[in-house]
C-alpha cells in the first residue's frame, strides 16, 4: 500500500478517519492509536512502511530539522545576526559567528542585507522548532541569480524521484541548475525560458503530485506541451 | 401558546413554514479550497447562510505576550460582512461576534493537536456573507474542513449544528423565523468520529426531556453534515479535474 | 498589514522579464487575467456582485438606508463606499482597525463612481430636508492575489446596477431598480521591473513599484485617478497608459452589460 505505487490510486483518508485494517502496524506521522485501530489525524494519503502506518500529509508546513538544507530570505538583520524565513513557523537565527564571512559588530548589514536570499543549514533544532542556521559548509552561500519558487514539503521526494531521476531530467529539459532544499524552495538558473520550463514542471508536481499518473505528466509537460 | 406575538411557524401537518419536517435539516453545500491565498480553505452554503473561512499557519504568534510555551494558539476571527443580514451591519468591533470568536477557538483549541507547534499560532478567519440563522455552526464546519485543508492535525472534525424549539415543539436545524420567534436555541459543535461535543451554548427554556431531544437530533445531523464534510475533501484532491 | 520583505531576487528576476518584454505568468505586457463576474449573489444585499480576478476574489454588496439630507444639500442622497481588508484574504493582513490600505481602496473605489455621476443624487431624495436614500457599498475582499482595485471597483459597479431599492420595506413606494446612467471601470498599471504593465498579480505587486489606477466612463472621460505606493512616472508613460485603459475599460464594461439585464 505504498502511495505513488504505478496504477493504484493512493487512499486518502481525513481527520478523525478509523483505520481498521492494518491494526498490527505501529503508529507514525499523522496516526494515533485507539481502542478501535488507528486514527488519522490529518488529510493525506495513507502508508504503509515498514511495519509503520503513517499519513503523508497533502499539505503541511516546513518543520525544520537539524541538517536541512535551507533556502531563507533575510528579514532582519541586527548588528551580529540575521533573521531568516525558512518557511517555517518562526524565523531561523543566523548568527555572525556562521557566517562565511569576517563581520565586524554592527557590520552585518554590509555583507548580506533585508530581502536577500541565502543557502544555508539548519545546524540546531530544539523542541519548539527554533532553528539557527549556518552558512559553514560545502555549497552554502548567499544566491544573487536566479527565481526561487516555492513547492510543498510532501512534495519533495517527487520532484527528486526516485534517485534522483526526475530532478535531473527537469534539469536537462529545462537547461538550468536546480538545488531542492528541505523547506520546500527550489533555486532555478537558467535562461529565461529555461526557467519557465522548470517552473512549470514543478508546479505540475504541486498540484497533481498527490495522484497517480505523475510521470507521464511531467513527461508531457517537459516536451513542451501544457498540462 | 408558543411562538411570539401571532406568527405561526409550524402548520396543521406538522411540517415547517419552507416545508421542512421536524428533523429536517436545511440543504448543504460544502467546497474546500475556495481562497488560493490561504493555508487552507472550505465554503460552506446552509440554508441561505453563506460562509467562507481562510486558515493561515502555523505560524509566529505576535504579539509575544500572546505565545503559550507549550502549544499553538488558536486565533478565531468570526466576521459577519456589512452586507450579510437584512439591517446592515456597520463595519467595527461586535460583540456578539467577539464572543462566538472566543468560544469557537475554544472548540478548536480541544480538537486540534496544539502541542505539536508550541509558541506558534493558528489563524481562523471566518467570514459570514450571508446569514440566516445558523452562522455560527456553519462557521464551525468551514473551519473544520478549512483545518483540514490546510493539513493542520487535528483528532477529528467538529461539526456545527443546531436544533431548537417552535410551538411547543423542538426541531432541528432552526431557520431565522423560527430562530427570532421560537422557544429556544441549542447551538453545538459535535466531533462525529467520537461522539465529543466541543461547542456547546443554549438559550430558551427548555425541558430536560426537550434538551435530550434536541441534542439527538443534533447528534444525527451532525453525523450527515460530516459526510459531506469528508465529500467536499475528497472532491478537491481525488477529483478527476488536473 | 504587516509589512513584507521583498526579495531582492524576485526584482531582479522581474527586471530581467521586463527587458525581454515578458512577465512572470506568461502574460502580455498589456494583458491582464482571466475574470469571472457573478451578480445578484448576496441574498441580503439589495444589489451584490463577485469578481474573481485570477485568484483574487472580491465580493460588494449594496445596501439602502434612508436618512436626512444633509443640510448642505436638502435635495440630494448620498452615497458612501467602503473595503475591509480582512485577515482572511491574505496571510499579511493582521487584525486590527482599518488600515490606510483598506481606506484608500474604498475611497478610490468612491470617487470613480461619485465623479463619474451614474447615481443621481436628486433622484434619491423622497422628502427633501426630511429623508433621502443612501446607497451604501460595502467591498469585501476574501483572497488577495494581486489587483484588488480593478477588481472591487468592478464589482463595484456590476452591483450597483444590479441594484433594487427597497422602497416598499421603509414604506415609501414600490421597489424599483436604481437607475445607473453609466458604468464607470477602474483599471490598474503597476511599474514591474522598471516598465507599467496591466493587472499585476501578487509577484508583481510584491516586486513592484507605484501604480496607477484610472477611472474611464462610458464616453472615455476620466473621472477619477490615484498614484499609490513610492515611485515616479513620466507623462509620455502615462499617455501608452491611457490608450490602453480606453480600450480595456471597454472590454469591462461589455462584461457589465452582459450581467445584468
Amino acid at each position: 500500500m505504498k502511495g505513488n505505487q504505478k496504477g493504484a490510486e493512493p487512499r486518502l483518508v481525513i481527520p478523525g478517519e478509523v483505520i481498521s485494517d492494518h491494526a498490527n502496524l505501529n503508529p507514525g506521522c499523522g496516526i494515533i492509536k485507539s481502542t478501535d485501530g488507528h486514527i488519522a489525524t490529518r488529510l493525506g494519503t495513507l502508508n504503509n512502511n515498514e511495519g509503520t502506518l503513517h499519513v503523508q500529509p497533502i499539505n503541511a508546513t516546513y518543520m525544520p530539522r537539524s541538517g536541512d538544507l535551507v533556502i531563507g530570505y533575510v528579514e532582519a538583520v541586527l548588528s551580529n545576526l540575521w533573521f531568516l524565513d525558512v518557511a517555517g513557523p518562526f524565523n531561523a537565527l543566523l548568527p555572525m559567528s556562521l557566517a562565511p564571512w569576517k563581520v565586524e559588530f554592527g557590520d552585518a548589514r554590509n555583507h548580506m542585507d533585508v530581502g536577500e536570499a541565502v543557502l544555508a543549514r539548519a545546524q540546531e533544532v530544539d523542541e519548539s522548532h527554533s532553528v539557527v542556521c549556518t552558512m559553514k559548509g560545502v555549497g552554502l552561500r548567499k544566491i544573487s541569480e536566479g527565481r526561487i519558487v516555492s513547492i510543498p514539503v510532501q512534495q519533495i521526494p517527487n520532484l527528486r524521484g526516485e534517485n534522483g531521476a526526475t530532478i535531473q531530467s527537469i534539469k536537462e529539459a529545462s537547461d538550468c541548475r536546480i538545488i531542492v532544499a528541505e523547506n520546500g524552495r527550489v533555486w532555478i538558473d537558467g535562461d529565461t525560458a529555461g526557467i519557465r520550463m522548470a517552473v512549470q514542471a514543478i508546479n505540475v508536481i504541486t498540484m497533481t503530485g498527490h495522484r497517480s499518473g505523475l510521470e507521464s505528466r511531467l513527461t508531457a509537460c517537459l516536451a513542451g506541451g501544457e498540462v | 401558546m408558543g411562538g411570539y406575538g401571532d406568527v405561526k411557524l409550524l402548520n396543521d401537518d406538522g411540517s415547517r413554514l419552507d416545508g421542512r419536517s421536524i428533523d429536517e435539516s436545511r440543504p448543504v453545500e460544502i467546497k474546500a479550497g475556495v481562497i488560493p491565498a490561504a493555508d487552507g480553505s472550505a465554503w460552506v452554503r446552509h440554508g441561505l447562510n453563506e460562509v467562507v473561512c481562510a486558515v493561515y499557519g502555523p505560524m509566529e504568534a505576535h504579539p509575544r505576550k500572546i505565545q503559550l510555551q507549550d502549544q499553538a494558539v488558536i486565533d478565531v476571527r468570526y466576521n459577519m460582512a456589512p452586507f450579510s443580514t437584512s439591517d446592515r451591519i456597520r463595519p467595527g468591533f461586535n460583540r456578539r461576534s467577539r464572543e462566538i470568536s472566543k468560544v469557537t477557538a475554544e472548540a478548536f483549541a480541544s480538537t486540534v493537536m496544539v502541542e505539536r507547534y508550541p509558541r506558534s499560532k493558528i489563524r481562523i478567519e471566518i467570514e459570514i456573507l450571508s446569514a440566516e440563522a445558523g452562522t455560527r455552526c456553519a462557521g464551525l464546519t468551514a473551519a473544520s474542513v478549512a483545518l483540514a485543508d490546510a493539513g493542520i492535525p487535528m483528532r477529528g472534525m467538529i461539526v456545527g449544528v443546531a436544533s431548537g424549539k417552535v410551538e411547543d415543539t423542538v426541531v432541528l436545524d432552526l431557520d431565522k423565523a423560527e430562530d427570532n420567534y421560537g422557544q429556544a436555541d441549542l447551538p453545538m459543535g459535535i466531533m462525529p468520529t467520537t461522539g465529543e461535543i466541543a461547542f456547546m451554548q443554549m438559550d430558551g427554556d427548555l425541558s430536560m426531556e426537550e434538551l435530550q431531544q434536541a441534542m439527538d437530533y443534533n447528534f444525527a445531523a451532525a453525523a450527515e453534515m460530516h459526510d459531506i464534510m469528508e465529500a467536499a475533501l475528497r472532491a478537491r484532491y481525488e477529483g478527476g479535474d488536473e | 498589514m504587516a509589512s513584507q520583505v521583498v526579495p531582492q531576487l524576485l526584482r531582479q528576476y522581474l527586471a530581467n522579464l521586463a527587458a525581454d518584454d515578458e512577465r512572470i505568468s506568461g502574460r502580455g505586457q498589456w494583458q491582464g487575467r482571466e475574470v469571472e463576474l457573478e451578480v445578484d449573489c448576496l441574498y441580503n444585499a439589495d444589489g451584490s456582485a463577485k469578481v474573481v480576478w485570477g485568484d483574487t476574489i472580491v465580493y460588494v454588496g449594496v445596501k439602502f438606508e434612508l436618512r436626512e439630507p444633509y443640510s448642505d444639500r436638502p435635495t440630494s442622497g448620498s452615497l458612501m463606499c467602503g473595503a475591509e481588508l480582512r485577515p482572511v484574504a491574505h496571510r499579511k493582513y493582521e487584525p486590527g482597525p482599518p488600515s490606510p490600505e483598506s481606506i484608500e481602496l474604498g475611497r478610490v473605489v468612491d470617487r470613480g463612481i461619485r465623479e463619474s455621476g451614474c447615481i443621481d443624487m436628486d433622484a434619491l431624495c423622497i422628502v427633501p430636508g426630511e429623508s433621502a436614500w443612501m446607497v451604501i457599498i460595502d467591498i469585501h475582499v476574501i483572497s488577495d492575489c494581486g489587483n484588488i482595485f480593478d477588481a472591487a471597483g468592478l464589482a463595484a459597479i456590476a452591483a450597483l446596477r444590479n441594484a433594487t431599492v427597497p422602497a416598499a420595506r421603509y414604506d415609501v413606494g414600490e421597489d424599483y431598480k436604481l437607475a445607473v446612467a453609466l458604468t464607470p471601470i477602474i483599471c490598474t498599471f503597476t511599474r514591474v521591473g522598471g516598465r507599467y504593465v496591466y493587472d499585476a498579480d501578487e509577484e508583481e505587486e510584491l516586486g513592484g513599484a507605484e501604480r496607477l489606477s484610472i477611472t474611464l466612463g462610458d464616453n472615455g472621460n476620466m473621472h477619477s485617478m490615484q498614484k499609490g505606493l513610492k515611485g515616479t512616472f513620466t507623462a509620455a508613460e502615462l499617455s501608452e497608459i491611457l490608450d490602453v485603459c480606453a480600450t480595456r475599460c471597454g472590454e469591462l464594461r461589455e462584461l457589465v452589460d452582459s450581467k445584468v439585464e
